[in-house]
């Protein structure tokens, strides 16, 4: 990785996963800079961003979700973060859904997606209850490999594609690397 | 060879004897054709599951990449490659979902099997009779075997069938045998069928045998919770699922006057069982109401934290549910336990023909930290008096084993704030924070978690300081544990004819919006008072609210504004605005054979040997929906995969992820959601109702909105619908913040939608989704799937049609 990319919070160190005994198999997520996959995010044809309860334990990650969606990102809010959307009037590109059909719809490569426009090639998990995003990027991992699994969550998410080492007891570096990341989409 | 009344020996044929008397008999009292399907095989329900797995996608979620289930392996099957043995990931995750189920179906009706000897041995061959008002006495045994039993040797034949077609379904795990995804599902399906006739045998069984209630909506109100057992007394805990010892534990306090000196509390479905006993209008088999004596301890969630509390002096343990380190946990604690089932016996040496007197003696002294006593008569004897007897002797134990304020923060001061406990904790509770601020002095963050906490103790096992995290949330729960006394509704058993013929037809047209079943363990996301708010929300809303086990336990320990327990605030009927709790966990099978009722009660439909007319009516017709909110062991796939055959979807929350499979539907697939219309034989494109057959919610929030959605059926009358919907978009705009974005689906003509967004959806319809309105005449012009029809008949069964177009 290159230099000038370990600037900024170090989110490649703690690859453990969450629930320490979730460990599927020889094919486990690489950590990597919020740089880097601010880039990559950028350059996704078809990203969808897709949130969970969990954003209300840090209701600062609404405000920088909504941020990432005034980007053009759409955002699937999942369980009942519905709720955090409309308190803060932000409901531009938000679709509500819950991430069990979401997941059911992704694994298909002929759905049309939330708006109809067709299916995603890259989906980015956050405050999603840990093991049940492990569960939906495994399936996601298994069965519609064409979708790149990112997870901007605080957590190492082994079943993903891209994410952050463990950052669960850092708020602060945590924020830090989402801004980063934003900062880097912005570019 | 002696020949039996109605029976002949055929000439030459040695041990050939055909009884046709009981055929006839059988033929004389019930005028119900035998069905298509009697005893239905492994492939013969196979159509209809592959109907609804046309319909409801199944779902993988594969909890590890690898299969090491044979010596080729580990096979690394990522992105559904196969393994050496040619299986790919989705046949894979077949055969555990398979094997999960049987786990299950076979923990019940090994239960069963166990109690059928048990029950006849100690009682003789009772007739089995449940009573004036439930004449469809055994629905689930009625619709798989095709026959009804009449004494409780009858259901022998049941339980053999149910064996034989366990072992052809677990020969099909074998490495080399089924090998297609959707057939280990079909075999799944008829293992969640077995099971639910194997839980309708065993509760059945324990119903008549035991005297327990028959349908009784006023079922007496039993104590409680972990401060109800008497520390003045000797206290017997009876821990697991089957009845047996610690009924006979109940009957030796009884015989023998020693309630003054002995409180005995059930832990888990034995709890429930315990105080059913004796409550029934039966025969009277046990002394009456003697059930309101035990008292509930607590459901199988509470029980590191019952241990910890010290409020315990014995324990019995039966079957199911039973934590592994009962007895590593007890001994530290100097808490004899009894193993009383060949099901689990820990280790433990089997006294079962000791003397009495002996194994109390060793007991009593700590020779032994526990034995196996596998005489439920000698078990209950032995239980109650090494309660009474140990009780003074431990003593000195028990006050050790709490800590005190020093030890207390001494613990606090060993931790280093490493956070490893919380990589392992199910909740994902920062346990390190509460340490924190019990180190300032606060201890509200130790006792608001304390219900949140599943009590796995997972991690005392990471802590590298050693510290038992669960004797801190202990210490700081203390007065709690104390004043946890509540009251719960004893298990009444399965809904009443009579109250299938009220609530039928309500059901069916939508009037009562649904029936909402919360059955399963104590493993929640967020505490049990989840269980107590879905039971309410439902309930205050007029839909009929069923639960068991240890939901039903779990519900108990709230109270309203005035003081009363969920059980206070409600009936107990099988009614609107009524809260019953049907049992243990075997009684799940009342609530499936409820809605068994329904079709053939009200709509008199045929259910004699015919299943899947059954589960169609139930599919499309009965409001249904189970939740499963605090699953945790594989009796509960199974249960969920039983209702699932019976055309009744479950809500399960996200731990449930580790079942690893779900079904569920696609709305941009109209293709999927064609049925017949039994009037002419015609195809009609419905709206996705129910939308899925397993759907796996990550928050209450989420699971009670889907829960409503879930109650929608094809059949709804524009009033029903209209009445299904409102509560739908109340719950969503209640817990979501919004209304749900696909309402638009399900209606059908105006007088669906809800009355106060009537103006605003209407709007909606035509803005937004295009529909043409006639504003004068308040009708759709067009834009509805399909009209509102109250005489259509929908069913995916070809034989059902009437009359071909």
């Amino acid at each position: 990785m290159a230099a000038e990319a370990k600037k900024g919070v170090d989110t490649t160190k703690n690859p453990v996963p969450f629930e320490m005994a979730q460990i599927p198999g020889p094919e486990m997520a690489k950590t990597y800079m919020p740089k880097v996959m601010g880039a990559i995010i950028k350059k996704a044809k078809r990203p969808l961003l897709v949130v969970g309860a969990e954003l209300f334990n840090d209701p600062v990650m609404f405000d920088k979700v909504i941020e990432i969606g005034k980007m053009g990102i759409p955002i699937a809010a999942t369980a009942h973060s519905m709720k955090g959307f409309v308190e803060r009037g932000y409901e531009d590109n938000v679709y509500m859904t819950g991430l069990h059909p979401l997941t059911n719809y992704l694994r298909f490569e002929d759905w049309k997606g939330l708006d109809g426009n067709g299916q995603y090639d890259l989906v980015i998990f956050t405050g999603i209850f840990y093991k049940f995003a492990n569960a939906m990027f495994s399936t996601l991992k298994h069965y519609n490999r064409n979708i790149k699994r990112v997870s901007i969550d605080r957590y190492y998410h082994v079943n993903a594609d891209m994410t952050f080492g463990n950052l669960a007891f850092n708020p602060d570096d945590y924020h830090a690397a989402i801004d980063e990341l934003i900062a880097a989409m912005k570019k | 060879m002696v020949k039996t009344e109605g029976s002949f020996a055929v000439e030459d044929m040695k041990n050939v004897q055909i009884n046709i008397g009981a055929v006839v008999k059988e033929e004389e009292e019930w005028d119900q054709p035998m069905g298509p399907f009697p005893r239905p095989g492994v492939a013969t329900l196979r159509n209809w599951d592959f109907k609804l797995m046309d319909r409801y996608k199944v779902f993988y979620a594969p909890a590890d990449d690898t299969c090491t289930l044979c010596t080729y392996g580990p096979c690394d099957l990522t992105g559904n490659q196969k393994g050496a043995c040619g299986l790919d990931m989705s046949g894979y995750c077949g055969k555990i979902v398979l094997i999960a189920c049987l786990m299950g179906c076979c923990a019940h009706s090994a239960h069963g099997r166990h109690l059928y000897h048990w029950c006849i041995e100690k009682f003789g061959n009772m007739d089995f009779d449940m009573g004036d008002e439930i004449l469809v006495d055994s629905p689930i045994y009625q619709t798989v075997m095709g026959k009804k039993p009449k004494t409780l040797k009858d259901f022998g034949e049941g339980l053999n069938y149910l064996e034989e077609e366990v072992v052809q379904l677990m020969a099909s795990t074998h490495t080399g045998q089924e090998s297609y995804w959707g057939d280990f599902e079909s075999k799944a399906l008829h293992s969640g069928m077995m099971d639910d006739l194997g839980m309708e045998i065993c509760d059945l069984l324990q119903m008549v045998a035991y005297n327990m209630p028959r349908g009784a909506a006023d079922a007496p109100l039993v104590e409680i919770g972990m401060g109800t057992m008497d520390q003045n007394k000797g206290v017997l805990i009876a821990y697991g699922h089957n009845l047996a010892a610690g009924a006979e534990a109940m009957l030796y306090a009884e015989k023998n006057n020693l309630w003054d000196k002995v409180d005995i509390g059930g832990v888990c479905c034995t709890a429930i069982d315990l105080t059913r006993i004796g409550e029934g209008i039966g025969k009277e088999t046990v002394p009456k109401n003697i059930g309101c004596k035990p008292k509930v301890a607590g459901a199988m969630g509470w029980w590191r934290k019952m241990v910890r509390s010290g409020v315990m002096d014995c324990i019995m343990v039966d079957e199911q549910c039973v934590y592994c380190d009962v007895l590593e946990d007890s001994q530290k604690r100097k808490i004899p336990v009894i193993a009383t089932t060949d099901k689990i016996m820990m280790g433990l040496p089997d006294r079962t023909n000791d003397p009495i007197d002996a194994i109390v003696e060793d007991l009593v002294n700590f020779k032994m930290p526990g034995v196996a006593v596998l005489d439920p008569i000698k078990a209950g004897e032995v239980g109650i008096r090494v309660a009474i007897g140990v009780k003074p002797k431990r003593a000195e134990a028990k006050a050790q084993s709490l800590l005190t304020e020093a030890q207390f923060k001494a613990a606090l001061d060993k931790c280093t704030q490493c956070n490893k406990c919380a990589f392992v904790c199910p909740p994902h509770i920062q346990i390190s924070n509460l340490i924190e601020d019990a180190k300032k002095g606060n201890l509200e963050s130790f006792s608001s978690m304390y219900e949140i906490c599943v009590g796995c103790a997972r991690c005392e096992q990471a802590c590298p300081q050693g510290i038992n995290i669960m004797d801190l949330y202990e210490y700081a729960n203390r007065q709690y544990i104390k004043d946890q006394k509540f009251l719960m509704r004893a298990g009444r058993g399965p809904a009443r004819d009579t109250e299938i013929r009220k609530v039928g037809a309500p059901i069916v047209l939508g009037t009562i919006p649904g029936v909402i079943a919360l059955v399963g363990c104590s493993n929640y996301p967020k505490g049990p008072k989840e269980a107590y708010i879905m039971a309410k929300e439902f309930a205050d809303r007029g839909y009929i609210v069923v639960t068991s086990g240890c939901m039903a336990m779990d519900m108990s320990l709230y109270k309203d504004e005035e003081g009363k327990t969920i059980w206070e605030q409600y009936e107990g009927g099988f009614d609107g605005r009524n809260v019953c709790n049907t049992g243990s966990c075997v009684a799940n099978a009342n609530i499936m054979g409820a809605a068994i009722k329904v079709a053939t009660i009200f709509a008199h439909r045929n259910h004699r040997g015919n299943w899947d007319d059954i589960a169609d009516y139930i599919l499309s017709k009965v409001g249904a929906c189970g939740v499963a909110w605090g699953p945790y062991s594989q009796k509960a796939a199974s249960i969920a995969t039983g209702c699932n055959r019976l055309g009744i979807p479950v809500v399960v929350q996200p731990h449930s992820v580790m079942y690893r499979r779900s079904f569920m539907g696609r709305h941009d697939k109209p293709e999927d959601w064609m049925v017949i219309d039994a009037r002419d034989g015609s195809m009609q494109q419905i709206e996705p109702a129910p939308e899925a057959m397993l759907y796996i919610a990550e928050t209450m929030e989420e699971a009670l909105t889907e829960m409503a959605k879930l109650c929608l059926r094809p059949s709804d009358n524009s009033m029903g619908r209209m009445i299904k919907l409102t509560h739908w978009c109340e719950i969503s705009e209640k817990y979501l913040g919004k209304l749900p974005p696909d309402w638009h689906e399900y209606v059908r003509a105006v007088a669906d939608l809800p009355l106060k967004w009537r103006d605003q959806m209407m709007k909606e319809l035509e803005s937004k989704h295009g529909w043409k309105v006639d504003w004068k005449a308040k009708k759709f012009i067009s834009g509805p799937l399909r009209p509102a029809d109250v005489s259509f008949d929908p069913t995916n069964l070809p034989r059902k049609i009437r009359a071909r177009k």
